[in-house]
């Protein structure tokens, strides 16, 4: 097969190299004989000149020398455009690479040595023995030209050995200047040619992220950031601090505010939140802020240095404040239409399972309408309308008593109910709530204060009145009504670290004369409040509580809520927890290693820590003698450390699969819930199978746990396959009356909110992490460790915590008065585009909607109209839309 | 003077002034003029706290424009109810057996399904139930005799235990006596006791119960029994031969559905099993000819059973063989055309009005539509021929309408027990009954265990295979009210 020139082929000899190329390689004994006949003529030519080059380099005659290091240089360069294959000239000088290395050291100084180094640099990419970095030797060493001439593969390759130089020379502590400068021209070049995830790397590499911002532009800076963030969650600490700030500073560069505003919040630096106030000038840029920052649901006070004007200011703080939220979630529902309360009934949709339909009781069943009480407040969660609490009494004269259909206890939680149903409603729930404190029942008094607390979640108000009202009751003498004013602070200012607050709860703690419940509550509280805060005053008062229990205090169930309540103190701040770890150590050995694990995972929740993951695995693989408590929240904590990001969130599953198999009993117990945490409002179908598997087990606590977790995964989505497994579920257990009740809650989870809400503490792209919602499923999930002393027995209402992670998935669009407006938007599957090339589409597989749509988990929008800009590139939540003054209707 | 606003419920109240020299309570007192809130339940939050009654303004520090927020409704305080919820869980464990909505199972003693089957759908007549209650441990009447009396305290015994208890039941007090009783069911095979046959249990059982419970002194109802379950034939017997005709009447506890090769349905056996041949002497030729007999009904109990006559002696092989044949039955039994003329004049009325109600209640015409269907069921059959099932008894009965005033027998029945039988043959296989509770769920008693059945499963019942078939079933007369 002779080699036929392609008439069209521009490069015309890389081409021909190649079709010659293929012929020897189809019989290699063949190529030794006839290696030099294969070769085209032109092919020759170029290797005799070549050679000739060679020569005429170790000629004495710098003219000649010179001459030929330029024509040699020309031949490579003109080759290297195309990597392809390995150019001509490079494999024809390849028998000459030592006869120039040796001719380069005897050369004297001179240009034309440096000449020589540029060219053996080129020759080093191919040629030189692994790991002997010549080719960045010889480049140091030459002329120092521009670095792209040579070509991509070339710059590729000297990034790469810079990074192993640059290891090599921290570890010898020598300088590294003339690398930098290398390093400069190299990201420079990388940043011009669309290939700032290299330039980012090898920045990290030789850790001097700044470089970066004198290299991105306008063009480039959206990739280079939107790489840097998702490689942070990868980076071990504190590098990825470092680049999230490098980040930050780009996007500030740009004013491209949103953005900028996502990470202070996710490296949960206020100082940068201010300053993106006060960057922005756009007062309707900062509203979107506000509601940036009430959807990640941290406490905010603005100033008068972000807001100048007091109104303004007054607006904005109403955003923060969350004081819109509820409107927009009755927009949501109005627009989707279901605004109809739903019983119970409808949940469970009896009439569909076949012959085993519970037989419509004659006689009130405690537990049963205990479950429907819960189910009701989840469903009707926020639409301030229900079917069994809000019914005026007098209508038909039973409806209204349903409070009283409640046994003992059960009243709390049915009272308190009405606080959920009112969620986010502060003004018409109080007004629900306040003839229940007048009532001579203790429960209910209990319920009321606690369902005053709940309807307060998330929602701030200058006149606080969750403060107001529940202060009175914090120190009365009944329990339940201490519990309930506790527990409703602890949710209503879930985060807001209210010194005021502290100052009541903390003596509680030290009380010798508390009971254990109000002192578990009352230290759940303060680290809800004070989540994520490492506030030393709060630690040393749980900590002194849990050194003063008994022997026979630290075997109750509610003792837990002690290390929890630690354990939130530190939520997501890693190494700060080691101080009051160490504490921990000298706590009693019933206690310590639960307070162990439940602040390694607490302080590295959301983290993706891999050597973390590591220590919690080696716990659960443990095979105790004894029955020992610590287990269940190592594998919690499993689950709070990789929940973080997609890659460590299948890991962790796969894992837990692992664990489920060869673990012990009570590592078995814990394994659903840690599973539902990872899947939280998002149901994985291989998940979903495993929970069903494990809802069936011959242990009833890996069942509950498996139940409970079908409604953590599915919640809020109304998914028909769980909603359909617990529906036969529930008639599979309909003779257990535990197992039964888990069922409704279950159900009552899948359909929270008919389907609006979610409980994922993930939002702005699965990229924020909010702490008070984080720390509300981690109540609830260690209480579901103990399920029968907790939820099954009287302190049900801690359900309740699961508020604090109740969020519409929603995107509502609003118009520049902050009225809801509908556009058109595309809802589809995000697509992970970090790094890819060009301008791929972002979300696949799409449907158009008008707003306000709901978001799935893994779900992204955009709009579907060029009339109107959003002020947020992410668009979940509120968004507001400024009119696009470019816009020409067509 | 500063003005604040307040915000209650939904509205803003704007400008309130506040005069800081006077106590809170004559802010109070100005707010319950908008509001209607009494003082008392106000509740009013300044920053984090509430107002009081006796607080001083200026410690309070209410600037110019503040704005307040109060709660308080002037709603009625909410009550407990006067009467206190019961709650199941509460409830002693008997009563707790009666909100699980069935009873419990009983345990399979060896071979015992056959007693337990039949024991449940007995079970589920009430009135039975009720029979047995007011039967007296002591005063046994003379002419019952000590076995009879004392199986009718043992059912008596179990039925009430059945009724308390959750878990299931043994039954061996009521088993021991039955054996005593009727001894052939002690009837023993390798050492274990025999699987008998359910329909001799069950109309051994009825028997016995008849036999106790018509005792003078157990209630005003000479024969509880009979009431309930009794069917009064009315025969004729023709002889071809001789051509002479005669009549006669017998009560019988349940109808027989033979089942031939033309037999696909439940009536069709019941007519089949109303007609029949026999040998008898006839006077007028003094010797055995052979007669004719057809039989209709005279009168209706308040719970027909009827029963598959499923079984019948193989000379060949020696054994009781099984028809498996399908045999439909329907879950709303119309028995009007098997009834006779006195009969059906007496049903005319009710039945009509039962049309008209469910007539109203599908919202239909009434008038228009008569009984037409019903008339056309002609009585061709004239002969008249004699049935040989069950004990005949020559008590003139009662008229077949219930003994309550005002309501009517209709002709129309409801099923409310099916007792299978699977398997191939009458000493083997297992029995279970499938009872319907007042619930109106179906529950398959498997001894010990009862679970929920869909009703369209229960018409599955008829056989045709080797699932569960009927053998007995049980049907509830439906009533109406005139």
């Amino acid at each position: 097969m002779a080699p036929v020139p392609d008439p069209n082929s521009v490069a015309g000899g890389a081409k021909r190299d190649e079709a010659t190329l293929k012929v020897p390689s189809k019989d290699p004994k063949k190529k030794d004989d006839k290696k030099e006949d294969d070769l085209s003529e032109e092919d020759l030519q170029l290797k005799q000149n070549l050679e000739l080059y060679v020569e005429r380099v170790q000629d004495p005659n710098p003219e000649l020398q010179k001459a030929a290091l330029e024509s040699m240089r020309q031949e490579i360069r003109d080759a290297t455009s195309s990597m392809t294959s390995v150019p001509k000239p490079l494999k024809f000088l390849r028998p000459h690479y030592g006869t120039l290395k040796e001719f380069h050291i005897k050369m004297a100084d001179s240009d034309l040595k440096k000449m020589l180094a540029d060219i053996l640099s080129v020759l080093a990419l191919t040629m030189s023995a692994e790991g002997e970095r010549e080719s960045l030797k010889y480049r140091l060493t030459g002329t120092e030209g521009d670095i792209g001439s040579w070509g991509h593969e070339y710059v590729r390759n000297l990034a790469g050995e810079i990074a192993e130089e640059y290891t090599m020379r921290q570890g010898e502590e020598s300088s590294i200047e003339d690398l930098m400068e290398l390093v400069r021209q190299i990201v420079s070049f990388h940043m011009k040619h669309n290939a700032e995830t290299e330039a980012v790397d090898l920045l990290m590499d030789v850790e001097d992220l700044d470089l970066l911002l004198e290299h991105v532009d306008s063009t480039n800076f959206r990739r280079t950031c939107n790489y840097l963030t998702s490689a942070a969650k990868y980076l071990p600490g504190p590098d990825d601090m470092l680049v999230l700030d490098i980040a930050y500073m780009i996007y500030m560069k740009f004013a491209e505010y949103p953005n900028a505003l996502q990470i202070a919040l996710f490296l949960d630096n206020m100082q940068y939140v201010k300053q993106v106030f006060t960057s922005c000038s756009d007062l309707l840029k900062k509203k979107q802020f506000c509601y940036m920052i009430a959807r990640h649901g941290i406490t905010f006070e603005l100033d008068q240095e972000m807001v100048a004007n007091n109104d303004d200011k007054d607006a904005l703080q109403d955003i923060v404040n969350n004081t819109k939220l509820g409107d927009g979630y009755l927009t949501l529902a109005r627009d989707i239409e279901v605004m109809e309360a739903k019983t119970p009934e409808d949940i469970y949709k009896a009439h569909l399972i076949d012959g085993r339909a519970s037989s419509g009781p004659s006689v009130d069943s405690a537990r049963q309408n205990l479950s429907a009480t819960f189910v009701n407040a989840f469903v009707n969660a926020g639409f301030g309308q229900d079917k069994l609490m809000t019914v005026p009494s007098d209508s038909t004269g039973s409806a209204g008593n349903w409070i009283f259909k409640n046994k003992d206890h059960g009243k709390i939680s049915a009272t308190a109910s009405l606080g959920m149903i009112h969620l986010w409603d502060v003004d018409t729930g109080l007004s629900q709530l306040d003839k229940y404190l007048q009532v001579s029942d203790n429960s209910i008094v209990a319920g009321a204060v606690l369902g005053i607390g709940i309807v307060n979640c998330g929602i701030k108000n200058d006149c606080d009145p969750a403060l107001a009202l529940l202060g009175d009751y914090i120190d009365k003498e009944d329990s339940s009504v201490r519990i309930g004013a506790i527990m409703g602070l602890g949710i209503a200012h879930a985060g807001s670290q209210n010194d005021e607050i502290r100052n009541r709860l903390s003596p509680i703690l030290n009380d010798a004369k508390a009971p254990l419940d109000v002192i578990a509550f009352a230290a759940l509280s303060l680290g809800m409040i004070y989540v994520g805060s490492c506030n030393e005053e709060v630690a040393q008062s749980i900590i002194f509580a849990l050194m003063d229990r008994s022997e026979a205090e630290l075997d109750e169930a509610l003792t837990r809520f002690l290390p929890l309540g630690l354990g939130l103190l530190y939520l997501g701040k890693q190494e700060s927890v080691e101080a009051t770890a160490e504490v921990s150590k000298t706590f009693n050995e019933k206690i310590r290693k639960y307070c162990d694990m439940t602040l390694l995972s607490c302080a590295y929740a959301g983290t993706g820590n891999v050597l973390k993951v590591q220590d919690l695995l080696a716990q659960c693989g443990e095979h105790l003698e004894k029955d020992d408590i610590h287990q269940g929240p190592a594998v919690i904590g499993l689950a709070m450390v990789a929940m973080s990001e997609e890659l460590g969130l299948d890991m962790g599953i796969r894992s837990l699969e692992r664990v489920l198999q060869y673990g012990e009993q009570n590592v078995r117990r814990a394994v659903p819930l840690a599973l539902g945490l990872l899947c939280i409002s998002n149901p994985k179908v291989t998940v979903m199978d495993t929970l069903s598997r494990l809802s069936h087990d011959t242990d009833s606590e890996v069942a509950t746990a498996a139940i409970i977790s079908l409604g953590l995964i599915g919640a809020g989505t109304n998914n028909a396959r769980i909603a359909g497994m617990l529906r036969n579920l529930s008639s599979y257990y309909y003779k257990d009356a535990s197992l039964l009740f888990c069922v409704r809650i279950a159900q009552g989870f899948v359909h929270m909110g008919k389907g609006l809400l979610t409980l994922s503490p993930f939002h702005s792209e699965r990229l924020l992490l909010s702490p008070t919602a984080l720390a509300g499923i981690v109540t609830l999930l260690h209480a579901c460790l103990d399920m029968r002393s907790i939820i099954l027995g009287k302190f049900h209402y801690v359900l309740y915590f699961i508020i604090l992670a109740m969020q519409p998935r929603m995107m509502l669009t609003v118009d520049e008065n902050l009225k809801p407006i509908s556009v058109p938007v595309r809802v589809g599957q995000a697509v992970d585009v970090v790094g890819q090339a060009g301008r791929p589409k972002t979300i696949t597989g799409f449907q158009t909607h008008s707003t306000p749509v709901l978001l799935a988990a893994g779900e992204r929008a955009e709009l579907a109209t060029e009339k109107y800009i959003p002020l947020s590139p992410i668009l979940e939540g509120f968004i507001i839309l400024k009119e696009n003054p470019d816009y020409r209707e067509e | 003077m500063p003005t604040v606003s307040v915000k209650w419920q939904k509205k803003v109240f704007d400008g309130i002034e506040i005069d800081v020299s006077l106590p809170a309570y004559v802010f109070k007192a100005q707010l319950y003029d908008l509001t209607g809130v009494p003082p008392e339940r106000q509740k009013i939050m300044v920053k984090g706290g509430l107002l009081k009654d006796d607080a001083d303004w200026s410690a309070i520090g209410v600037k110019d424009g503040q704005k307040l927020m109060m709660m308080g409704t002037a709603d009625e305080i909410v009550k407990a109810p006067e009467k206190a919820i019961i709650f199941a869980e509460d409830l002693p464990e008997e009563a707790q057996a009666t909100n699980l909505g069935y009873s419990a199972g009983l345990v399979n003693l060896g071979n015992t399904c056959y007693m337990n089957s039949t024991l449940q759908c007995l079970k589920s007549v009430p009135e039975l139930k009720s029979a047995l209650s007011n039967y007296s441990l002591a005063a046994r009447s003379n002419d019952v005799d000590q076995t009879s009396h004392m199986l009718t305290v043992a059912t008596r015994e179990l039925f009430g235990e059945l009724d308390r208890s959750v878990n299931a039941v043994s039954p061996t007090q009521f088993w021991m006596v039955l054996r005593k009783k009727y001894p052939q069911f002690s009837q023993l095979q390798n050492g274990i006791h025999m699987q008998q046959d359910a329909e001799e249990c069950w109309s051994q059982l009825l028997y016995t119960l008849s036999q106790s419970l018509k005792a003078p002194t157990t209630s005003e109802d000479p024969d509880a029994v009979k009431a309930l379950f009794g069917v009064n034939l009315r025969s004729r017997l023709h002889c071809q031969e001789s051509g002479e005709e005669s009549s006669e009447t017998e009560s019988v506890y349940s109808l027989k559905c033979h089942i031939s090769h033309e037999v696909n349905h439940l009536h069709e056996g019941l007519k089949h099993g109303l007609k029949g041949e026999l040998e008898k002497t006839s006077p007028t030729l003094g010797r055995t000819a052979l007669y004719l007999k057809e039989s209709l009904i005279d009168s209706l109990p308040r719970y027909l059973t009827v029963q598959f006559v499923r079984f019948f002696w193989k000379r060949e092989t020696n054994q009781k063989a099984k028809i498996l044949r399908k045999v439909d039955y329907p879950l709303e039994l119309d028995i009007f055309d098997l009834c006779s003329e006195d009969l059906r004049k007496k049903l005319e009325a009710p039945r009509q009005k039962l049309r008209d109600e469910e007539g109203k209640k599908l919202g239909l015409q009434t008038s228009a539509k008569s009984g037409s269907k019903d008339s056309d069921v002609k009585m061709t059959d004239a002969e008249a021929s004699s049935n040989g099932g069950g004990e005949s008894s020559t008590v003139n009965q009662q008229e077949g309408a219930s003994s309550e005033k005002g309501t009517h027998m209709t002709g129309i029945y409801d099923l409310v027990a099916v007792l299978t039988h699977k398997g191939r043959s009458a000493d083997s296989g297992h029995y279970v009954s499938w009872v319907k509770q007042e619930s109106g769920k179906w529950i398959q008693y498997d001894d010990e265990n009862p679970s929920m059945q869909r009703e369209e499963d229960i018409t599955k019942l008829s056989g045709g295979g080797d699932w569960h078939m009927a053998y007995i079933i049980m049907y509830k007369a439906r009533f109406v009210s005139m």
